[in-house]
């Protein structure tokens, strides 16, 4: 905990100057508010209107929560699958890439046309963001394995299924953790644009309708809601990652053979 | 149980002739060693008993099984440690016959750690070891194993001197405990003399059985023995067989 204070400190500085100098700059320059509301007025509004975007927070926080644990399980998966059968790889690797290819911003009306204004138009589009990043990163982890280690297990006579879950596996959780870490802050990002598609709740909504009425400061409220969202979930996958990967902080001398970055 | 036997085994990867009618016989709770010039396909043949390749010709076979091409039957203790970072030394020592598929023994794990003075590092991860006790852990995980040999691959090469005498008077003792079937492939002939009941002499490529030479020496063995003659004697017996 102490070094979480003593590394945060100098970001938190510049985040302080940096609002400083915005708010007096656009005291100096006499901005209008419509335009580039004042950091003050932005957290005045995050106080009064509590009440106006509460009930949004819900509604994206259960959105985006369902697509993350949803995608990255559909990630998972795919990546075992690809890896353990060849055959799939070959024949879906490339559809993979190309599924990234489309805007999301495109295939969303689309969503909605074959799927209606419900929850599930949304949870695929949150889905189809989260879940490449984690098959990406799981399928490296699986093929960076250690040498030494693989080889060991072959000479005492271990199945494939025995080196997938005992080294395979295993050795790719450091990576998988960080396809987790990017998916957890893209599940936000998905959850609010699919919800400017036509939803009747959420963060996504509640900026909508701001911007639609010049209400710039409750557009830079949706902004920090926004962050302070995706930045919660980066945390809790941080404190996953360091409670699973224990033995990665233990002990000094890397000198196994097994690195990892 | 434990007695393994190459009858006439030959192998070659394309046009690279690697062994050529390798015979040999390691008995039950014996010690042998095998000393060959550097690629002279040693690591073949543990690729050969491990079950990863089949053997052109010649028959492989422990207690009268033919194990050509057949995986699982060996215990085995790679060059370099290879010890699973995410796994304590307690999980790492209990991988072996967790592959094996035969039932943990915690008494006889704690015991075996115990025997390479890791008590109290049971619950260590690999990186908080020294190069020295990473190699006693990967040995005891193949003690661990339920296999009745256990193959080991050149085990200390990359230890410095004086770790590795130590290493190898410890791997005596805990050997005369456990009374397993050893087969060793080294490049040293000090450590082959040193630990063996019986070396074999393998030429350059394509690897034939050049002698079979029978180590006269006591058990238990101590570091004076290095320096005597008879040792010396036939270390240079064995020095100018691998010269030709």
């Amino acid at each position: 905990m102490k070094s979480a204070v003593n590394k945060g400190w100098r970001p938190l500085l510049v985040f302080i100057l940096l609002l400083v100098i915005w708010e007096s700059a656009a005291r100096l320059f006499d901005v209008p508010g419509w335009l580039l509301p004042l950091p003050t007025q932005i957290a005045k509004e995050a106080f009064t209107g509590y009440s106006l975007y509460a009930s949004h927070i819900m509604s994206t926080l259960t959105l985006s929560a369902t697509g993350y644990v949803v995608g990255i399980t559909v990630g998972i998966v795919v990546a075992i699958l690809l890896f353990r059968v060849p055959f799939l790889q070959q024949a879906f690797y490339p559809l993979l890439i190309v599924s990234q290819n489309i805007p999301i911003i495109v295939l969303a009306p689309l969503l909605v046309i074959w799927f209606g204004f419900g929850m599930l138009p949304k949870v695929i589009v949150i889905v189809l963001v989260c879940f490449f990043p984690v098959t990406i990163a799981a399928l490296d982890g699986f093929r960076q394995t250690d040498r030494d280690m693989l080889y060991y297990l072959k000479m005492i006579g271990a199945s494939n299924r025995q080196i997938f879950w005992k080294l395979q596996w295993p050795h790719s959780l450091p990576s998988l953790f960080s396809g987790l870490k990017i998916a957890a802050t893209y599940s936000v990002m998905g959850a609010v644009i699919s919800e400017w598609l036509g939803a009747n709740k959420g963060i996504g909504v509640y900026m909508t309708l701001a911007s639609s009425s010049f209400k710039t400061d409750r557009v830079f409220v949706a902004i920090v809601l926004i962050i302070i969202l995706s930045l919660t979930y980066f945390g809790i996958i941080l404190a996953v990652e360091k409670s699973v990967l224990r033995w990665r902080s233990k002990g000094g001398n890397e000198s196994n053979g097994a690195t990892h970055s | 149980m434990g007695q393994l036997t190459l009858e006439n085994v030959s192998k070659s990867y394309g046009s690279n002739h690697v062994l050529q009618e390798i015979s040999l016989s390691v008995k039950e709770g014996e010690f042998v060693s095998i000393v060959g010039p550097s690629g002279s396909g040693k690591s073949t043949i543990f690729q050969l008993i491990g079950g990863l390749y089949t053997p052109d010709s010649g028959t492989i076979s422990l207690d009268g099984t033919v194990l050509n091409n057949s995986r699982g039957h060996i215990s085995y203790m790679p060059q370099s440690p290879a010890l699973f970072p995410w796994r304590t030394v307690l999980q790492n020592v209990e991988l072996s016959s967790e592959i094996a598929g035969s039932k943990q023994d915690r008494a006889k794990t704690i015991e075996l750690i115990k025997s390479a003075g890791l008590s109290g590092y049971e619950n260590a991860y690999p990186n908080e070891l020294s190069g020295g006790m990473k190699q006693r852990v990967s040995f005891i995980r193949s003690l661990n194993a339920p296999q009745s040999i256990i193959c080991l691959d050149e085990p200390f090469s990359a230890l410095d001197e004086f770790t590795r005498l130590e290493m190898q008077q410890w791997l005596l003792s805990i050997w005369e405990t456990y009374k397993k079937s050893i087969l060793f492939i080294t490049h040293d002939i000090d450590e082959a003399l040193f630990l063996s009941d019986r070396i074999i002499v393998l030429s350059d490529k394509p690897a034939v059985v050049k002698d079979e030479v029978i180590v006269p020496f006591e058990r238990s063995r101590s570091e004076e023995l290095l320096m005597s003659d008879p040792f010396l004697t036939l270390k240079r017996e064995i020095y100018n067989l691998l010269r030709g």
